[in-house]
């Protein structure tokens, strides 16, 4: 299970192992029909329509030609396959950029460009500053004279810092020049997927240091995919290579997403064909009894008096075939059709267009546009979705001195800048660290400005603070920072640098002063993990209110503290540290506990606020997406008290006395268990008053009560509208999405960065923002958007139209095929139930695939309500959240109002066709006809906005139909010779038209005129509203007391700074008092409640139509 | 920048940008009262004279309908009136009696018609096969025709059991000892007779089997010029119908008798079919057929009493 991979070594490996070719295609040009096929024939519905295919091709059951069902069939099943096929040649272009791509490999002893592919496992690759990586790669040198790069491993883990790889001891120290001919071994296991592990030995070969076998880490590779950052070159050797590398490993082809809509859809096609079973056994057995009594009366028959052994399944089978049409064959061509057409509209979107960055919005799953209309649940990041990403100094607590409070902008604070004029030496401290506590490389352009290039943001903000307040880091070179302070250059040597871990919450770096030699550690963090480690006289109180304060108006702080290090105590701790990091079991842990060592006795030194600005429309996306009955979760990886504000600000939560928010917390399981327990009996009392309750939590609560206490946590994710999820990790993220699923409701994951994939992935739909943190999220994601203000726009109107749009297009599928097959079913009554088809071939499969399926395609342009209204009325999206309109009820409707058209059809063609008149083709065209006619008549009526193109279609289509009649009666050969143009000659025929018309849609008309005006529903008032211009009366009686809007937030907390509280969140109310007796369930559920009335009113209104 | 501007403006103009904005100008009709009301007085002032045209039309229609399978078996035969009209010895002649209550215009067509016949029966619909009878005996593939496709291992052209059960009751009628002139010509669709069946396909090895089923045909005479089978061959789709068997060219007046001397040869008997005699005019519409005008009369009724209904309705809750 061991690959040894020789390094440099031309000829050995070339055949052992795989090239570097990356192939993504499911499919190749010889496998693609038969797995193309299998896959297709996997699904249910295709497995159904193949067999009834194939039981047309028995002639002594099929009522129609095989070509009826075959063509339908073969049309479909190519459309798909070309879908495939199309998208599978895109992923082969990709593939193939990728594997053309050129890169510098090292080949007998000379570097070399060639193309990606055709890297094999052993040789050596160069690598350029921000290349990427074409193979998993062992480094072997860098530019770094410590043998350090930086790679950027966001494609591979969605994280989005820049990561350390180092080479390995025994390369240490290689000349440039040398490395192009080193040779040796390197003992690895076989390709894995695990992107954290990679146990293996190197040994290098004489002249290099021969002796020892020398451990590699995942430290010392560089992934594919991943980008070499802030590193000039870097060269490793090719370990893993194509389809075998970690990423080729764990890559795997998400699965599709089902839409509640489908699942609905494919619940009712199963009702129908259990029904479709029922009537064939039904009519299976009628026939052969009739066959039985008295087909063998009618000695024109000549029944045979001994059939074959299968006879008495024949009669079935006719059936069967007869009654296949029932379920549409056209439905998923037009459903796959619309929806690709709904995503196009996404992407057209005008006024999803972000326009600062001119990016539109995307939607990259085309199948899951209704969804969008369904959403129960946003899960929402907070970083650069809701706010902008864009970290901004505001304030600023040097030594007890707040700075920047009355402009709200320290920068301009003329104290602070008075402070630096006159070197005060806490401020000039205060800056340095600022400065130089940090990841950051500056980079002069050639206009001689200095740019930043930062791993985060909030460092960013930090160095240009201090650059903006004259304390400008000017150069990193190697090891030695520079910085200009009023004109004058000082030099620090940076010796060691304590990367900052999400566990350890801070970061440090150990300099060394050029001028006095004085080593000095330089800390920034979290309070929590810098105030506690102050040294033991100094008072921390100021720091712990300014952190409150800051934390209250939504600041994002950050403490910064030095320590002067003795010489002697640095260099121990220097060993301890090496040693640290070269340990192989535990590493990071140990490093956590040796920087533990070095990092205490900190002496504070300021507290900075740093804002991320609320994007544009923030508040009012989440409070007209609430009002449209949408329930918020705001998951952060930021602390508690900034993301309450910024949940405060953005409308996210009310304050007290509207909203109250629970506090989950404890850091052992009972605590956690008590705590949990306490918010859901407050959270059930609570339950019946109108207040918003929202409950915080935060990760390793949250860690605990996933773990051990889900029941009772569900059920709070049940009963709780609102949530704040501090601290948590992606995965939890992805966790609370799959908790929210569990318990049936529809989720939309949205967020920016690629913290934010997992959730994005997991979640129902899962929308990326494009924002400041790169494309991960927005590639990962169903939909991309510019803005989180586009989400309202997303879900109300394109969610909500694609929603309306196939409910109305699904029911009619069936619908139409179910007119079709109920007068078959009639007309086998007067045939001897026999199995006779009324309709001859042509005409069923041109019924099923062109004559009512073009019509109902320009419903994808219909509009029950304007946009304007919607966005008015965001309630009116509960009828597509409760799946108001399309139902088993509403289904129903549909099903009945077949039936009452079958028999209108049937009925009059019949009687109106009698005796003389009877001729079969002539009776079977006035049926279609009728059909037809009324076909044109139900979308109309049931179309709410008439553009251009739906008159087109529908009135174009009843044209078409005869012409296409005419042209077919025309041909001497068909069936049909000369019967459309006698049909058209006699009165007769048009008065029977009419008359199917009016007996059909009298009543149709009537009852939908009589739900529209006297029992209407709240899209019909709001219809009326809409094109009447009256005012909207009826509406506002169910919705619940809006929700007044609070902006006077900020100065409430600043004025009021609170103290914490263990359980309940103080923010919102002074006391615990206070926050038992309230809550607010109580709205939404008597919202419920009128709706559940008016949807029973308004299925019936379906059914009736 | 301003020239990509200036250019979504002027394609903000497009039907094809407003289609993708989903921005195209529509028309939103609301059920309005007016409008419904509107709408359901006009179809009843519509529908009820035309109705009422309708049924006049109907009415004008003369008719005259008589059924003589019973009739037409003699006495000691009845009760078993199968074996009866199975006996070749036996003569089938049998005379009718009609008698014209209103005056008939000619034409006045003459139909046979059957009930409980189910010429739609799926074995029996499928059995023909049309290219046979397009072309004759050089066309092979005539497996639908079973299970009346060959015979002595012979070809039976025309084939199947549609063909093979042809109608073969024959009537001839007299007024006052005089013959009536009756026109058995061009009583099938011409199109059939020009495209339908073959001009020089003859009849061969029909009838010849021990089956005999129906009437039989004058090997003589092309299938094209053989109006009864291709009057026959369309299908009904009903199980009652009625086929037209000729034209009677002089006006019959009232009290006129017409005796009809019929073969009832037909086997309707074993299946309890009925078989009629219908002497009929015609009008626009066709035949006598009163449905028509009914439901025209009563859906207009009904819209108008249905917007009577929403009339009150409106006033009574006018908001």
């Amino acid at each position: 299970m061991k690959r040894y991979v020789y390094i440099n070594d031309d000829e050995s490996l070339q055949e052992l192992y795989c090239d570097n070719q990356i192939s993504n295609r499911k499919y190749t040009v010889l496998n693609f029909l038969p797995k193309n096929l299998w896959e297709q024939f996997s699904r249910f519905m295709n497995q159904y329509f193949l067999l009834i295919a194939c039981l047309q091709l028995w002639s002594l059951i099929t009522p129609v030609n095989p070509a009826s069902t075959w063509g339908p069939l073969i049309f479909i099943f190519a459309v798909s396959a070309s879908k495939e096929a199309w998208d599978d040649y895109n992923r082969y272009l990709s593939d193939k950029k990728a594997n053309e791509k050129e890169v510098w490999v090292v080949r007998q002893g000379i570097k070399k460009h060639v193309q990606a592919q055709d890297i094999h496992v052993g040789n050596i690759v160069w690598l350029r500053e921000n290349d990427e990586v074409p193979c998993d790669l062992v480094l072997i040198g860098t530019s770094d004279p410590q043998g350090l790069c930086y790679v950027e491993t966001a494609a591979l883990d969605g994280e989005t810092d820049l990561k350390t790889r180092v080479i390995p001891s025994a390369c240490m120290g290689i000349d440039f020049e040398l490395l192009h001919k080193i040779k040796g071994v390197i003992e690895c296991p076989n390709p894995d997927k695990d992107i954290r592990r990679f146990d293996a030995n190197l040994r290098l070969f004489p002249p290099f240091i021969d002796n020892d076998v020398c451990p590699l880490t995942i430290k010392n590779t560089i992934l594919q995919s991943c980008y070499l950052r802030n590193t000039e070159w870097a060269c490793g050797v090719a370990v893993y290579t194509g389809n075998e590398t970690k990423l080729g490993m764990s890559r795997g082809i998400p699965e599709p997403k089902l839409t509640a809509m489908d699942a609905m859809i494919d619940k009712l096609t199963g009702a129908i064909f259990v029904f479709q079973i029922v009537v064939v056994m039904v009519l299976g057995i009628a026939g052969n009894v009739w066959k039985d009594t008295e087909a063998r009366k009618q000695w024109y028959v000549l029944y045979p008096y001994e059939g074959p052994w299968y006879e008495l399944l024949v009669i079935p089978l006719r059936f069967e075939l007869l009654c296949s049409i029932m379920i549409p064959i056209s439905i998923k061509v037009s459903l796959d059709l619309v929806k690709s057409l709904y995503a196009k509209f996404i992407d057209w979107d005008n006024e999803m267009i972000d326009q600062e960055t001119g990016i539109p919005s995307h939607a990259a799953n085309t199948a899951i546009s209704e969804d969008l209309g369904q959403v129960e649940y946003i899960l929402t990041d907070k970083t650069g979705t809701l706010t902008e990403n864009r970290m901004i100094f505001r304030r600023c607590c040097i030594s007890g001195i707040f700075y920047g409070n009355e402009s709200g902008d320290a920068l301009k604070d003329v104290e602070l800048l008075n402070a630096v004029a006159g070197s005060s030496p806490d401020v000039v401290r205060f800056l340095t660290v600022m400065a130089i506590c940090n990841t950051v490389i500056p980079v002069k352009s050639k206009t001689g400005a200095i740019l930043y290039k930062a791993q985060s943001q909030d460092e960013d903000a930090l160095v240009n603070a201090a650059a903006r307040l004259h304390v400008v880091y000017v150069n990193k070179n190697a090891n030695i920072l520079e910085i200009r302070f009023n004109g004058s250059v000082i030099q620090y040597e940076v010796l060691e640098t304590l990367e900052f871990t999400s566990d350890r919450k801070r970061m440090s770096v150990v300099v060394k002063d050029c001028q006095n030699g004085k080593i000095i550690l330089l800390s920034k963090g979290a309070d929590e993990a810098i105030l506690p480690y102050a040294y033991a006289g100094q008072q921390t109180r100021t720091f712990i209110e300014a952190v409150e304060q800051y934390a209250q108006l939504g600041l994002r702080t950050l403490c910064l503290a030095w320590r002067e290090l003795k010489e002697d105590e640095y260099q121990e701790w220097s060993l301890m540290f090496k040693e640290a990091s070269s340990t192989l079991v535990d590493r990071e842990w140990r490093i956590a506990e040796v920087c533990q060592r070095l990092e205490h006795d900190f002496e504070i030194l300021g507290v900075t606020a740093i804002e991320d600005r609320l994007q544009d429309g923030v508040p009012e996306t989440i409070e007209t997406l609430r009002k449209a009955g949408i329930n918020f979760w705001m998951l952060t990886g930021d602390k508690q008290n900034t993301a309450i504000q910024i949940a405060l600000s953005c409308n996210f939560i009310s304050p007290e006395p509207k909203g109250q928010l629970l506090l989950i917390d404890g850091k052992t399981e009972d605590e956690v268990c008590r705590s949990l327990e306490r918010v859901l009996l407050t959270m059930r009392i609570t339950s019946s008053e109108p207040k918003d309750v929202a409950f915080v939590v935060d990760g390793w609560a949250l860690e605990i009560a996933l773990k051990h206490y889900r029941k009772a946590f569900t059920e709070l994710a049940i009963l709780s509208r609102t949530a704040i999820c501090c601290r948590v990790t992606p995965s939890q993220k992805a966790q609370l999405v799959e908790l929210l699923k569990s318990c049936d409701y529809r989720t939309l994951a949205i967020g920016d960065g690629g913290n934010d994939v997992r959730m994005i992935q997991q979640a129902d739909i899962g929308v990326g923002i494009s924002g400041r943190e790169g494309l991960q999220a927005a590639r990962a994601a169903d939909y991309s958007i510019g803005k989180f203000r586009f989400l309202k726009r997303l879900i109300l109107v394109h969610g909500r139209y694609s929603y309306n749009r196939t409910a109305f297009l699904s029911q009619y599928s069936f619908y139409k095929s179910l007119v079709i097959c109920f007068i078959q079913i009639f007309f086998s009554f007067i045939s001897g139930v026999s199995g006779t088809s009324l309709f001859n071939s042509v005409s069923l499969m041109a019924y099923n695939v062109f004559y009512t399926s073009v019509p109902v395609l320009v419903s994808v342009l219909d509009k029950d309500l304007s946009e304007g209204t919607i966005m008015q009325h965001p309630k009116i999206l509960f009828y597509c959240q409760a799946g108001r309109l399309l139902n088993p009820s509403t289904f129903a409707g549909w099903f009945g109002r077949s039936l009452f058209h079958a028999i209108v059809v049937f009925v009059i063609t019949i009687h109106a066709y009698a005796y003389e008149k009877s001729e079969m083709e002539e009776l079977s065209m006035v049926a279609l006809s009728g059909c037809i006619w009324l076909q044109a008549f139900v979308v109309a009526l049931e179309t709410n906005s008439f553009t251009i193109l739906q008159h087109l279609a529908i009135w174009g289509n009843l044209v078409a139909f005869y012409v296409i009649n005419w042209i077919f009666s025309a041909v001497p050969s068909s069936g049909m010779y000369t019967i459309m143009f006698r049909l058209c000659r006699q009165p007769s025929y048009w008065i029977t038209m009419f008359l199917i018309v009016a007996a059909g849609m009298g009543p149709v008309l009537a009852l939908k005129y009589f739900r529209y005006t006297y029992r209407p529903s709240k899209i019909n008032t709001l219809q009326q509203a809409e094109r009447m211009g009256g005012p909207i009366l009826s509406l506002g009686n169910i919705e619940p007391q809006p929700r007044s809007v609070e902006k006077e937030v900020s100065p409430l907390s600043i004025t009021q700074p609170k103290n914490r509280n263990p359980v309940y969140e103080p923010l919102l109310s002074d006391s615990p008092n206070t926050t038992r007796r309230s809550f607010g369930s109580g709205t939404p559920f008597d919202f419920f409640q009128s709706q559940s009335r008016l949807s029973s009113s308004y299925s019936r209104n379906c059914k009736d139509n | 920048m301003t020239d990509t501007d200036q250019e979504r403006d002027r394609n903000k103009e497009t039907a094809f940008y407003k289609f993708t904005q989903q921005t195209l100008p529509a028309c939103k009709p609301v059920l309005t009262p007016a409008w419904v009301i509107t709408i359901f007085l006009f179809t009843g002032c519509i529908f009820i004279p035309v109705g009422l045209v309708t049924l006049r039309a109907s009415r004008s229609v003369v008719e005259i309908v008589d059924r003589y399978d019973a009739e037409c078996v003699p006495e000691p035969f009845r009760i078993d009136k199968v074996s009866y009209v199975q006996d070749d010895s036996i003569p089938k002649n049998c005379s009718r009696f009609l008698k014209v209550h209103k005056y008939m215009k000619a034409p006045i067509y003459i139909y046979y018609q059957l009930d409980n016949y189910y010429q739609n029966h799926r074995r029996y619909v499928k059995s023909r096969s049309d290219q046979q009878l397009l072309h004759g005996r050089k066309y092979h593939g005539t497996s639908s025709c079973q299970p009346v496709e060959f015979n002595n291992d012979h070809a039976i052209v025309p084939c199947g059991l549609v063909a093979w059960s042809l109608f073969n009751d024959t009537f001839k009628f007299i007024r006052e000892r005089a013959e009536l002139k009756v026109n058995r010509k061009n009583i099938a669709w011409k199109s059939d007779r020009d495209h339908k069946f073959g001009k020089k396909v003859y009849p061969y090895n029909f009838q010849n089997g021990t089956l005999i089923g129906g009437g039989k045909l004058n090997p003589r005479i092309p299938l094209s010029d053989q109006e009864d089978l291709i009057v026959w061959m369309r299908i009904s789709a009903l199980p009652s119908f009625r086929k037209l068997y000729g034209r009677i060219e002089e006006d019959l007046d009232v009290d006129d008798v017409v005796v009809v001397h019929l073969m009832n040869n037909y086997n309707t008997y074993s299946f309890s079919g009925k078989k009629k005699l219908v002497l009929s005019t015609s009008s626009w519409l066709g035949g006598k057929n009163d449905f028509l005008g009914l439901a025209y009369v009563f859906v207009g009724s009904s819209s108008l009493i249905l917007a009577l209904v929403f009339m009150l309705l409106h006033l009574r809750y006018r908001r």
